[in-house]
């Protein structure tokens, strides 16, 4: 089973609630769960939506047409009545039918003219209960549900009320039609509510009554013969996790012990989550570690302060998207010229400037393993799953430190904010590098050597110097053109040093048939949407396989090439309008990459999406842009 | 003896730079202080008041134009053991890096700052910088300074610093003494040290300095209780208000509590076991934390 649905209301209405809701009491039933959460950069008013997909198999995107919507407003009807499939299910509160459709204040104003553009082609009408009969009439569903009027009666909710509590009365008929029981869902509100007890009981009170009027309204059925989920087998231990969750995880077992940040969007619940979690307790009970997390003032600051921390020996890390990337570059020159281990964690959404603040985006590649004045060793390491964004948090830190260099850890909004359930972490090693022991000899922070990684001693231990100039061993300013030749080699030859050391499954994973002919090469939250499509593909008979490139700098040209070479056609799958990746490929290893599939609307590429460009590709296009999603 | 703390590196001032005065000052201040030398950190921006760590044998933090503070302030956290200096000049610190130096005032790390004020900015050949007088034409501007002075004193007052002293480069013994006091001051202080630079500004020249400042005598710079706050930054307004500059300590406020006991308040282990003494693996190894109690809410029972 594939289910696909969303459920969608004004910002500030519970959408977010509903949408953790929904996936945890699918996660509950033990599903596999993929979710993407789209809003605006606004707190109030504005459409947000989760589209939540569900299925008894290993899912990594979300996929189009959808098997339900589940409208808190008639901006929700307006906005994603077109996303479903045929047979799919429209549900909206009753109370709803004869409000207009096209008096949408909140609504982008694009938005709007193109919808009054395709009622009136439809001939469609202008209330809601119009709509719902043209969709009856091409084959939808629409259950008008008499929520306010349930929730007021059975829940004895005050009429006030209703609105608060009308995200989880749609999570729970869209949960129901999908098969999950009360008892699934009730336990799903005790998680979510476990530490608010009169929140908990509100929510418990509005699932079972409208559960029970589920039960009431006969043509509900119509959404359980459509996409009813079975039984499914137990699956272990799960964690439900966000991108965001998943890196303050990694970073926390990794032990980080100086996070700074300064507040942007999607970056900053990750420094919440740190917070949150600071204490951090052995099986005993005891306090075994408990990092800091610092405020800055701005990005500057934070780079600043986590590059102070790492001087001292302590793990550091900081976390921005573009915006704040931009003001770190200076930073991170430093951190690269002075040779200091600290991670930079960069969720790329839409630029440039302030661009899309909330939506996705793959577009700061280049920017991330380029930025800075100057040459320098650097390491960008880009994740393609939260289970894999977990583990490189990790990694990331055990490679700044390896080969003391700053390393950018890129992800995306995408991976931000999607809901998807992993395994439990296996502790893995750490790794911190080459240290010197307290000694009586003459300490050089940057002494030559045999391995361009010099042993390091902290602030606190040995005299030592550091400076932004070029500088000598001892990390005096020097100008002297010998010193400078040596020194610029000791740092960036680095890169080669990374590019031998650094195992194979941490440049680059090939999915597939290794007997390809296409070779698609992707990256990031991406990944997921070209290996569910790979799946897809294949079962058609596709001689197809993904490329999922993880290193980007230094870029693993020679292990690239291995796959490049033998593909009779490459193509890249991104985020952005050049490509990228493709860019980079081409860049460093020679290699055409003709076909570009790219997407540069803020949303996902999803599942069918990549499908379709595979198809479009095959059949002679070279360039092919995405426009799906709301 | 003042010498045993010179690192060898060549001080590549002009002659006569107010720089060197400090730098005497600051080596005299240390060593009196009696502070092991790898337990200390220099940090600077940029300019020639920020190559002053490399002339010092104690470790040295050369950062970014405007950035000294947060680097401080990220070395400070982490490792409270470590006494922590900032050096930079007023381009570097009140201009280009000013959000710091305001940002570190509302949060009173023990940290001092020195600004070495010279009114330009002399590496690039003695622009004006902000604390140049409104009207005055130093020998390399065009045109008269249009732009109005800052006063880093009332900006300290403003942003919450509870030390401030303002001293002079060439009286290497009351610089000595505020460096000493400023160093030894459980939180945030601003000491502005009246800097000639003998290259580019000829308008704060020694005689200058001569006429136009003096030293305080009966002002109690230490504030007692929250009524005498109210009092001593009057009083301290008033002062900057006259036409000449008060040297000497301007105020010290112990009521605030610093940075690290504010750190403290909200993380458990933070007055034992700061971040750099916090152990991050057993041997390769990470810690053995209980990830379902750690991390509780994140799994799906």
């Amino acid at each position: 089973m594939d289910l696909n649905f969303i459920i969608g209301g004004p910002q500030g209405g519970g959408i977010e609630t509903a949408g953790l809701l929904a996936v945890k009491a699918l996660a509950m039933h033990e599903l596999e769960v993929f979710a993407d959460r789209e809003y605006h950069s606004n707190i109030k008013g504005k459409h947000s939506y989760s589209h939540i997909r569900a299925s008894d198999e290993r899912i990594s995107s979300i996929k189009y047409p959808v098997d339900f919507v589940g409208a808190l407003d008639v901006e929700t009807i307006a906005t994603h009545y077109k996303d479903l499939r045929p047979g799919g299910v429209l549900i909206h509160d009753a109370a709803l039918l004869d409000k207009p459709i096209t008096k949408l204040p909140p609504m982008e104003k694009e938005r709007l003219e193109r919808l009054r553009a395709e009622l009136e082609v439809g001939n469609v009408g202008t209330t809601v209960k119009e709509l719902d009969e043209w969709l009856e009439r091409g084959g939808k569903v629409v259950l008008p549900f008499p929520f306010s009027r349930i929730i007021t009666e059975r829940a004895k909710l005050a009429s006030p009320m209703i609105e608060k509590a009308m995200n989880t009365a749609i999570a729970t008929v869209l949960l129901r039609g999908a098969g999950i029981p009360l008892d699934t869902i009730r336990e799903a509100i005790d998680s979510l509510f476990m530490e608010k007890a009169e929140a908990k009981e509100l929510n418990r009170a509005v699932a079972s009554a409208v559960s029970d009027g589920f039960d009431e309204v006969s043509r509900t059925k119509e959404m359980g013969t459509r996409s009813a989920i079975g039984k499914v087998p137990a699956r272990g231990k799960r964690m439900l996790v966000a991108g965001n969750d998943a890196v303050a995880i990694g970073k926390l077992i990794g032990g980080l012990r100086l996070q700074t940040y300064y507040p942007i969007t999607p970056a900053a619940d990750e420094s919440f989550v740190i917070e949150q979690h600071s204490s951090l307790f052995d099986p005993e009970g005891e306090l075994v570690g408990s990092p800091i997390v610092i405020q800055a003032e701005d990005e500057i600051s934070a780079i600043c302060m986590a590059i102070g921390g790492a001087l001292t020996g302590v793990r550091a890390a900081t976390c921005t998207s573009g915006p704040g990337f931009s003001l770190m570059v200076e930073g991170i020159g430093w951190a690269g010229m002075n040779e200091v281990p600290v991670v930079i964690t960069y969720y790329q959404r839409g630029g440039p400037s302030t661009g899309l603040p909330t939506r996705h985006s793959q577009s700061d590649l280049l920017f991330a393993t380029s930025s800075g004045h100057g040459e320098f060793a650097r390491i960008v390491l880009a994740s393609g799953s939260h289970e894999e964004t977990l583990y490189d948090a990790v990694k990331c830190m055990n490679l700044a430190e390896k080969y003391q260099v700053p390393v950018i850890h890129l992800l995306d909004k995408g991976i931000a904010n999607c809901v998807t359930a992993i395994n439990p972490p296996t502790l893995g090693k750490i790794e911190r590098g080459k240290r010197i022991g307290k000694g009586a000899w003459e300490y050089r922070r940057f002494a030559f050597g045999d391995d361009p990684v010099s042993p390091r001693a902290f602030l606190g231990e040995e005299l030592m110097w550091y400076t932004g100039d070029e500088h000598d061993e001892s990390g005096h300013i020097s100008e002297d053109p010998e010193n400078r030749r040596r020194m610029y080699e000791k740092r960036m030859s680095k890169k080669e040093k990374i590019l031998r050391e650094v195992p194979d499954e941490d440049k680059a994973v090939l999915f597939g048939d290794e007997n390809f002919e296409d070779l698609l090469v992707t990256w990031g939250v991406t990944t997921g949407a070209a290996l569910d499509a790979l799946t897809e593909l294949r079962a058609t008979g596709s001689k197809i396989a993904v490329l999922q490139v993880r290193m980007m700098e230094p870029f693993p040209d020679g292990f690239l090439s291995k796959f490049l070479s033998k593909a009779k056609s490459v193509m890249a799958l991104e985020a952005n309008y050049i490509g990228q990746l493709a860019e980079l490929i081409e860049w460093n290893t020679g290699f055409e990459v003709k076909n570009r599939i790219l997407k540069y609307t803020g949303r996902l590429i999803t599942q069918d999406e990549v499908v379709n460009a595979y198809m479009r590709i095959k059949g002679g296009e070279e360039r092919v842009v995405l426009t799906g999603g709301e | 003896m003042s010498s045993d703390w010179n690192s060898g590196v060549w001080p590549d001032w002009c002659p006569g730079c107010g720089n060197f005065g400090i730098f005497t000052a600051l080596k005299g201040a240390l060593s009196e202080l009696g502070i092991s030398r790898e337990k200390m950190v220099l940090v600077s921006g940029i300019g020639c008041s920020g190559k002053i760590p490399h002339f010092v044998k104690v470790p040295g933090v050369h950062t970014l134009h405007g950035r000294a503070i947060p680097f401080a302030t990220g070395i400070k956290v982490s490792n409270p053991d470590l006494k922590v200096i900032v050096h930079g000049g007023d381009g570097d610190l009140l201009g280009i890096g000013m959000g710091h130096l305001i940002a570190m005032g509302r949060r009173n790390p023990e940290i001092l700052v020195v600004i070495h004020n010279n009114g330009v900015y002399g590496l690039t050949k003695g622009q004006a910088s902000p604390t140049l007088q409104l009207g005055k034409k130093t020998k390399s501007l065009a045109f008269p300074n249009i732009n109005s002075a800052v006063n880093p004193i009332l900006l300290g007052i403003a942003s919450g610093y509870t030390f401030l002293a303002r001293s002079y480069a060439y009286n290497i013994e009351h610089l000595k003494a505020c460096l000493k006091q400023g160093i030894s001051h459980s939180g945030a202080g601003i000491l502005e040290v009246i800097q000639p630079c003998p290259t580019w500004n000829n308008i704060v020249t020694m005689d200058w300095v001569e006429k136009n400042t003096y030293y305080l005598k009966d002002w109690d710079p230490v504030v007692k209780d929250d009524e005498d706050a109210v009092k001593k930054a009057q009083g301290i307004i008033g002062i900057e208000a006259g036409e000449k500059k008060a040297l000497g300590i301007i105020l010290t406020d112990r009521r605030k509590d610093p940075f690290g006991k504010r750190l403290a308040s909200v993380y458990k282990r933070y007055a034992t076991e700061p971040p750099a003494a916090q152990q991050v693996d057993k041997g390769g190894a990470p810690l053995s934390i209980d990830l379902e109690k750690t991390f509780h809410k994140f799994y799906i029972h």
